[in-house]
């Protein structure tokens, strides 16, 4: 209610407002007048317009205030008058009178329901089914199954939406409705068809069948509404996605519906069509063009509403398609200037995925004077387009860099200069010409950064890069700057970063130690701590100097553990008498950013919820297993696999695996959900047949004792295999449980259950699965800390290749390396490149390896692969995992 | 499902807002949005010129009526189309009710009225009736004339 205002009575007579000074309890007092002997139909129909309004407001009655306004609102049903008659309807739904009480009304309704006036009928029908419950909708259901097919549209609406609401709570009743809606769906009248249309396929959303048959019927009938048309097109590609899901091969079906449908008069039809086209999955571009072609007519039109979707949609293909959509190009930079934001900021950032590198200036040209006129959510969006743009067109850089640090200058929250500053981070480590100009926008966007947390990742990423640079005394002076005129912990960070340009330009440290020198007397103690550990340490103090290679370990070595698992670590380790230990750590890294896409792709269910928080996954895993006594003799887990899906999406059961490896075992954790409401399935095992995996032996199963719909649970089979071995092999599976009928209304199970199998996708346990992605912060170092004594060196040819990059990324896959310092990134048109990837393989062993690729201008790729590691047998098995 | 219908006058104070399947808890939220939302955008458009955004999954279409805003919010099959299909009947609705584009007070005058229009036109998310005639012979119980 809080928007509520009082007027001034000072205001004129047009200002003023009939509600004003209006006061619940006043309105309550007034409701009183429903219950005179002689009722004032007009005085009754405006007590009811303030009690709207009140509830409008989103003021609320207290349960005693309702029923007291609900009774007397009963007594109303005597008056003649037909306008409070349908105000009467509005407020019974308005206050949902709780179940004990609707018993006064039912008999008025009923008799209304049955009246000779249609529209009495139509509103009766609408107040019934809102407070009704299921014993009272038995009594009813004749009637309504009457008005499905009553020849009177507005009766026959009523009962349709009815019925789509009351699916929610009173499923199996809506259900035995299926003959008198599927006759309501060839109604002549329009809006009955859309309406019938979509209860019908609510009933038989679950009979994949019906919904194709239903679809077969009506793509051939005719559909009279444009909003039912819009219906039967998402319905078709429905069944069109479920379809090509079961492998049909050949010709499209319906794909001929959806092309018509982009002849439609309504502006509707066109849309929801070209967009079922873009969204087929593994559209050809020649299914694309003529939905790309009314999309780009949608993007001059007039009503903003158009504009805007077609260029959501253009969007969305372009992540895809992008060559599809360059046709659009010149429609989509006018809309740059479009006064609505939204449109603009959904062009520029088509434009940016499918302009080409000669448009590159133009359009920066054109963004920058729209990015003032923007809300920051909408340039963080543009930031990362560049961003990737950037990526794409490495020799673009110097513009892209311009604009963002030209941006980076302006007015801003933190969320954006995050945006902008980790956008030229990214640039600087993909593009190494990018770096020292980029390292100089950095340096001065911190002599006036108002963010902390800004400041200090810059300086920490100076520290690493800048004197790798030609000329790194230049930046000693921004940095220095810090100590002087920051918080302490800012100041901290400058102290770390000097002492990282001393300890790698000889010729800078004498006057490193002059400064570091003077920050012993800053009056925070972690500074002054910072400084006389780093004087120590690089000798600074005239001490003696430890080995320059302890000294770069200890300043620029990481501790090769991923920080999220340390921190999990360190918050579960509890004060003891026992150190913290930290090859207690686990070293696996979790493959967050997938899991996040996939998170964000998956439909919100409601608004604005949240995302839940990221969990720890390998450490759960590994509480998971442990706490699992089949499985807790089995050691430290040394690898979990990310999910391998063995369903497709939407079937009845979804089931993915995580290989669990250990030493001597791999452990299978399959993930099944139930998606099917009238089922609740017990006993749950997977047969996994290893018949085709000849060194792995089940030793051990888990089923799952019961899994109801929607709550995902787990089941498990253990193999044991040799010892250390990096055994491969092929497992075929099936889900095998008991099945029990469920009553959806009230949620129990039937005793007896029916055993029943459903057959999953085959997996493979690969060599890959037995590495560990293990980053290191400084490769060189890693090489030759690994010595030469174990280096295998080959060389291979891998044959055509879609690109280098295509065969840099699949060897990469197939090693299951970590890549180090951005060398998967490969350069756009190079010939050839040089990838570093680290890694841990099982038995613990470190491993190193440098891969050299070339490409001939037959697309033939060659490949030289030098492999390091702690162990010679493991070196020749990674030559064995490429040759195979 | 059709989230939300919310008029506003020209302050951003609420005139009538029904929400359908939107929590509690997040009805300030979105009406604070959306009033924000018509502050930054609906300066100088013209009556029944549709501004269009979304948020999340959720699509927002939404204009002016003489000195009244509205806003329509949908998802999944309401999508901006649809929801401007919806804001269209609404208008020419609430135009029928009032006469003319309305002003504060008129639109006050007329509140019973428009909200039998409202239930007429969205019934718990879903659209039932479209057509502004039928509708104007429905709120005062009469029969449609064309069928």
């Amino acid at each position: 209610m809080a928007q509520y205002v009082k007027k001034d009575d000072d205001l004129d007579e047009e200002e003023y407002s009939p509600f004003s000074g209006i006061e619940k309890g006043a309105v309550l007092q007034e409701a009183r007048v429903f219950n005179d002997p002689q009722l004032d139909s007009r005085r009754c129909s405006q007590v009811i317009t303030k009690l709207l309004y009140l509830l409008n407001q989103g003021d609320t009655f207290t349960k005693t205030e309702a029923t007291e306004v609900f009774f007397s609102v009963t007594k109303l049903f005597q008056a003649r008058d037909i306008g409070l008659r349908r105000m009467v309807y509005l407020i019974i739904k308005e206050l949902s009178p709780s179940s004990d009480e609707v018993i006064i009304v039912t008999s008025s309704l009923m008799k209304d329901m049955n009246s000779k006036t249609d529209v009495y009928r139509a509103n009766a029908i609408r107040v019934l089914c809102r407070i009704t419950d299921g014993t009272l909708l038995t009594q009813i259901e004749r009637y309504l199954k009457q008005a499905i097919v009553d020849k009177n549209p507005v009766v026959a609406s009523a009962a349709l939406v009815s019925g789509i609401h009351l699916l929610q709570t009173n499923p199996e009743i809506v259900k035995r409705w299926s003959n008198e809606v599927q006759e309501a769906v060839q109604s002549r009248a329009a809006l009955v068809q859309f309406h019938a249309l979509a209860l019908l396929q609510q009933i038989r959303q679950n009979d994949r069948l019906a919904v194709s048959k239903l679809v077969t019927s009506l793509t051939k009938g005719t559909v009279r509404s444009p909003l039912a048309q819009c219906l039967l097109i998402r319905y078709t590609s429905q069944v069109i996605r479920e379809s090509s899901m079961n492998g049909q091969t050949g010709d499209r079906p319906f794909y001929d519906y959806l092309e018509g449908c982009l002849r439609h008069k309504s502006e509707m039809v066109i849309f929801e069509a070209a967009r079922a086209i873009t969204e087929l999955s593994g559209v050809t571009s020649r299914e694309l063009t003529p939905a790309i072609t009314v999309l780009q007519l949608f993007l001059s039109s007039s009503k903003p509403v158009l504009r805007f979707a077609a260029v959501r949609t253009l969007n969305k293909v372009a992540m895809t398609h992008p060559m599809a959509v360059t046709t659009c190009n010149i429609d989509m930079e006018s809309l740059i200037s479009d006064q609505n934001r939204s449109i603009a900021t959904l062009a520029i950032t088509t434009l940016l995925k499918t302009g080409n590198e000669s448009g590159v200036d133009r359009l920066m040209k054109q963004i920058t004077s729209f990015m003032s006129d923007i809300a920051d959510e909408f340039k963080i969006v543009v930031v990362d387009a560049i961003r990737s743009l950037c990526l794409k067109f490495p020799l673009k850089f110097r513009t892209l860099m311009n604009f963002l640090s030209s941006i980076l200058r302006e007015e801003g929250g933190f969320e954006y200069k995050k945006a902008i500053v980790d956008s030229i981070v990214t640039i600087i480590t993909d593009v190494p010409d990018a770096k020292e100009g980029g390292l100089l926008h950095l340096c001065e966007f911190i002599e006036d950064c108002e963010f902390t947390y800004l400041s200090t990742q810059i300086l920490h990423f100076l520290g690493n890069e800048g004197p790798k640079t030609s000329d790194p005394s230049k930046y000693i002076r921004y940095i220095y700057n810090r100590v002087i005129l920051e918080n302490a912990t800012v100041r901290a960070s400058a102290v770390s970063t000097l002492a990282k340009f001393g300890a790698m330009v000889d010729s800078l440290k004498p006057r490193i130690f002059v400064l570091l020198r003077r920050c012993l007397y800053d009056n925070d103690d972690e500074v002054r701590d910072r400084a006389t550990l780093y004087l120590n340490t690089i000798g600074g103090d005239g001490s003696v100097v430890e080995t320059d290679k302890d000294v770069k370990g200890f300043l620029f070595g990481s501790l090769d553990l991923p920080l999220a698992n340390l921190e999990t670590s360190l918050k579960n380790y509890e004060p003891s008498e026992e150190p913290f230990d930290i090859s207690s750590v686990s070293k696996a890294i979790k493959s967050q950013p997938f899991a996040e896409k996939k998170a964000a792709a998956k439909k919100p269910t409601g608004l604005g919820a949240p995302p839940a928080g990221p969990t720890s996954t390998a450490d759960t895993y590994e509480k998971l297993l442990l706490s699992i006594p089949e499985f807790s003799t089995f050691g430290p887990l040394f690898k979990s696999s990310a999910p391998v899906e063995l369903t497709e999406s939407e079937t009845e059961y979804a089931v993915n695996v995580v290989k669990h490896i250990f030493d001597k075992h791999v452990v299978f954790q399959f993930n099944c959900t139930n998606t099917i409401p009238e089922q609740l399935l017990e006993n749950v095992t997977v047969v996994v047949d290893a018949s085709e995996a000849e060194e792995f032996e089940e030793v051990a199963t888990k089923p799952l004792t019961s899994l109801p719909y929607g709550t995902p649970g787990q089941t498990f089979v253990a193999f044991e295999k040799p010892e250390g071995v990096p055994a491969v092999g092929k497992f075929t599976n099936v889900l095998r449980f008991i099945v029990k009928e469920v009553d959806p209304s009230t949620g129990e199970a039937e005793e007896d259950g029916v055993e029943d199998e459903y057959q999953l996708e085959e997996f493979e346990v690969v060599a890959a699965d037995y590495m560990l992605k293990v980053g290191v912060s400084n490769f060189r170092n890693a090489w030759e800390s690994l010595g030469p004594d174990f280096e295998r060196v080959d060389e291979y040819g891998l044959g055509p290749r879609e690109s280098l990059k295509e065969a840099v990324s699949a060897v990469i896959n197939l090693l299951g390396m970590q890549p180090c310092e951005g060398t998967e990134v490969v350069a756009a048109n190079s010939r050839s490149h040089t990838c570093l990837l680290s890694g841990v393989y099982i038995g613990n062993v470190k491993v190193a390896v440098r891969l050299s690729f070339g490409v001939d201008s037959a697309k033939e790729v060659a490949m030289k692969l030098a492999v390091r590691s702690e162990d010679e047998a493991v070196s020749d098995a990674i030559h064995e995992l490429v040759a195979n | 499902m059709l989230l939300a219908v919310l008029i506003a006058n020209s302050e951003g104070n609420i005139l009538v807002e029904r929400f359908n399947g939107v929590p509690g808890e997040e009805r300030l939220h979105w009406r604070s949005f959306l009033v924000k939302l018509g502050a930054d955008n609906l300066k100088g458009v013209k009556n029944e010129e549709l501004c269009v955004a979304c948020h999340k999954s959720v699509y927002i279409v939404y204009t002016v009526l003489g000195h009244v805003s509205i806003y329509l919010v949908g998802k999944d099959e309401y999508d901006e189309l649809a929801l401007s299909e919806a804001i269209f009947v609404v208008t020419s609705a609430i135009k029928d009710v009032c006469g003319k584009p309305p002003t504060e007070r008129l639109f006050l005058d007329k509140y019973g009225r428009i909200c039998l229009c409202l239930d007429e036109i969205v019934w718990k998310g879903l659209l039932e009736n479209t057509d502004k005639d039928r509708i104007k012979r429905l709120i005062r119980l009469k029969p449609p004339t064309d069928f």
